[in-house]
């Protein structure tokens, strides 16, 4: 069963508002039509001789001659100056809950307004979302989508929170930091789903702007990153690194692929880095993977694989490890660190009880940390 | 002893007038000279109709990216559609195409999608991509449903140019307006990737021709055009092996820039590895022992 199929089905969640996703790509463009693009200046670039550009968004420093786009296929170099394609200009938005995310320690039990545009800075073979997020945005409707009238329909669906997810928002940067503003003032959180595939300058800004970051670590050696994302690790562990020591609220999620990033020991070594960098108290989902894109010849995760890494992690420290994409698993709830009662407990992406007061186990008063109200 | 494989170069003196658009009358004699000197036979039309059956369907795969200073014209790419017809393929069977119709009519084509004649990007109504990604070594992507369903012979017929990431690009490169994300294969030179994807059945089993629009050439700061490096070169290439166009396009490239006394590609960090890839792949052959170069001038 497809991931997208098998979360409709187990989920019941997520109002579809504007449902791109799980639908392949269409001729979208009558003859001589339009792609509905935006032409909005770029942040983080310099400007180099003879109409060239150097992109300084993510460590992949595309640098671009005229008429020429970016990795990420949304971005473009037109007569010297640097322009992103997708400002304002949505492919899908969701009402989505917020478990879904995952999100595990952020307002439980709610709904974050989900946005995403085309395209990625990366090239997993095994994504999830390929259809938008390994396409240019010529290639999939979007519809104009200011950043006021995302807070506006967050506000509108009763949203707490907007999630810039699905794709890779690194690559939609300037129309992510200039809606969590607009959220912001609208008294909205803002929560991120990245690759972590940024630089620094640019993640430092885009961390006083928004609340939480979920980063999805594809595994713990170069090796897989070039074999299997095309991209680098160490960025990666840097951007974790620098939101795990700030004031802003991390989870990390790891996709366990049969065979390709399944040792238990380099979990054992990614859990002892995240000891070590950042602390016992960021929780850590190992999700289940479901054959996708470009890697359809492995099976499912094994729930034992899954629950192999979960207790090694937590041998190691780890207060919170989670496992993602298996229903009904005790793996999915929340477990107090001092009484190891169950505090949340969950379903799918459905809570089924809260055991917490003001942020703390209602058994034993530990503070529990995450963004709780 | 494996026979060398034919690249010809016509140059067409004056086929660029002073306003720098096309003398017909010169492109047409370099076509006619061109594919009777590759096929040997006694006219481009005999010619032709030695590459393609009547029943094929054609597409004729340009370049259009750069809008339209340096691309395939329609001055250089309706005479070739002409001439097929001329070798007995009905209109309606031949396709020129390129990835959207809004650079197709930057570049000066009328789009048309009837009978007769068919000139469409891959985002027309009734194109499109695959709805799966076809799979082969490092390259997955969707495919122009043009090349992919429609077409059962292509010609690739680029605009011969230096490429700030391939070192250049011309008749292999061409093909990554085939799919849906080339941007995907632009690291270490775009290598092996340009050579992955013409490996691909979808194109290895039809490409037929490859024809290298070398009127003007960027020879430096390519694929855009930059008035200060583009040579009047004049001159159509033409080979039956994709490999070797590309070689000799790399080597006219490289004289070029050795002319302005710039760097070679090779100094430049952009050494074009895919057409050595290419060759050990067993594409074509990329030495110039291997390669029969034909020059004429009409």
């Amino acid at each position: 069963m497809k991931r997208r199929r098998f979360l409709q089905t187990t989920a019941g969640a997520g109002l579809a508002l504007r449902a791109n996703l799980g639908t392949a790509l269409q001729n979208l463009y009558a003859f001589g039509q339009t792609a509905n693009l935006s032409h909005v200046e770029a942040r983080y670039y310099k400007k180099l001789p003879d109409r060239e550009i150097e992109c300084l968004l993510c460590p992949r420093k595309c640098k671009l001659g005229d008429k020429e786009r970016g990795y990420c296929g949304v971005r473009q170099n037109d007569g010297g100056t640097y322009y992103t394609l997708v400002y304002g200009k949505a492919c899908t938005m969701n009402v989505d809950p917020i478990e879904k995310k995952p999100f595990f320690h952020v307002l439980p039990q709610t709904q974050a307004l989900s946005i995403a545009t085309a395209g990625c800075n990366v090239n997993c073979k095994f994504c999830q979302n390929w259809e938008i997020s390994q396409v240019r945005p010529e290639q999939v409707n979007h519809f104009d989508l200011p950043p006021q009238a995302v807070a506006e329909a967050a506000l509108k669906y009763r949203c707490p929170s907007i999630a810039y997810t699905y794709s890779e928002p690194v690559v939609y940067y300037e129309y992510m930091y200039d809606t969590s503003i607009e959220a912001r003032r609208k008294g909205l959180r803002n929560v991120v789903v990245t690759g972590g595939h940024i630089s620094p300058e640019p993640l430092e800004a885009l961390i006083k702007v928004v609340d939480a970051i979920k980063v999805d670590l594809k595994a713990f050696n170069q090796d897989f990153y070039t074999a299997y994302v095309r991209g680098e690790l160490q960025p990666v562990l840097d951007a974790i690194r620098m939101i795990g020591r700030s004031k802003r609220w991390l989870e990390i999620v790891y996709l366990v692929i049969p065979t390709l990033n399944d040792d238990p020991g380099q979990a054992r070594k990614m859990a002892q880095w995240i000891l070590k960098e950042i602390g016992p108290d960021t929780p850590l989902h190992f999700s289940q993977f479901h054959p996708m894109y470009l890697i359809k010849n492995l099976p499912p995760t094994p729930v034992s694989t899954l629950e192999k890494l979960r207790q090694t992690a937590i041998q190691e420290g780890l207060h919170y490890v989670y496992l993602g994409n298996v229903p009904g698993h005790e793996g999915e709830n929340t477990y107090c660190p001092s009484c190891k009662k169950i505090i949340i407990q969950r379903f799918g992406f459905e809570i089924k009880r809260i055991e917490l007061k003001g942020g703390l186990c209602k058994f034993c008063q530990t503070r529990i940390p995450g963004i709780w109200s | 002893m494996m026979t060398a494989v034919k690249v010809v170069r016509v140059r067409g003196r004056g086929v660029l007038r002073a306003e720098g658009d096309i003398n017909p009358a010169i492109i047409q004699r370099m076509y006619d000279r061109g594919i009777q000197l590759l096929t040997g036979q006694s006219s481009a039309a005999a010619g032709l109709s030695s590459l393609f059956r009547p029943s094929d369907r054609v597409g004729i795969k340009i370049n259009t990216i750069a809008g339209r200073r340096l691309t395939t014209p329609p001055d250089v790419a309706l005479p070739f559609s002409r001439l097929l017809a001329q070798s007995g393929l009905p209109e309606k069977n031949i396709v020129i195409w390129d990835r959207t119709n809004d650079e197709l009519k930057e570049a000066g084509y009328k789009l048309h999608a009837g009978s007769g004649l068919r000139i469409f990007g891959t985002d027309a109504a009734g194109a499109g991509y695959t709805s799966e990604p076809l799979i082969h070594l490092n390259i997955g992507s969707l495919f122009s449903t043009i090349q992919s369903d429609f077409v059962t012979a292509s010609v690739s017929l680029a605009v011969l140019k230096d490429h700030g990431l391939a070192g250049i690009t011309a008749g292999m490169k061409n093909y990554f307006g085939a799919i849906h994300n080339p941007n995907k294969y632009h690291d270490s030179n775009c290598n092996p990737y340009v050579a992955e994807l013409f490996d691909m059945p979808v194109i290895k089993t039809k490409h037929r021709l490859t024809i290298l629009d070398a009127l003007v050439v960027q020879y430096h700061r390519g694929p855009s055009y930059h008035a200060r490096w583009a040579e009047r070169y004049e001159s159509l290439i033409f080979s039956l092996d994709p490999v070797a166009a590309d070689f000799i396009g790399w080597q006219i490239i490289e004289r070029l820039r050795k002319a302005q006394g710039l760097p070679t590609l090779a100094e430049d960090n952009r050494e074009p590895l895919y057409i050595r890839t290419s060759s050990r792949m067993g594409l074509g052959r990329a030495a110039l022992n291997d390669i029969q170069f034909i020059e004429e001038d009409v």
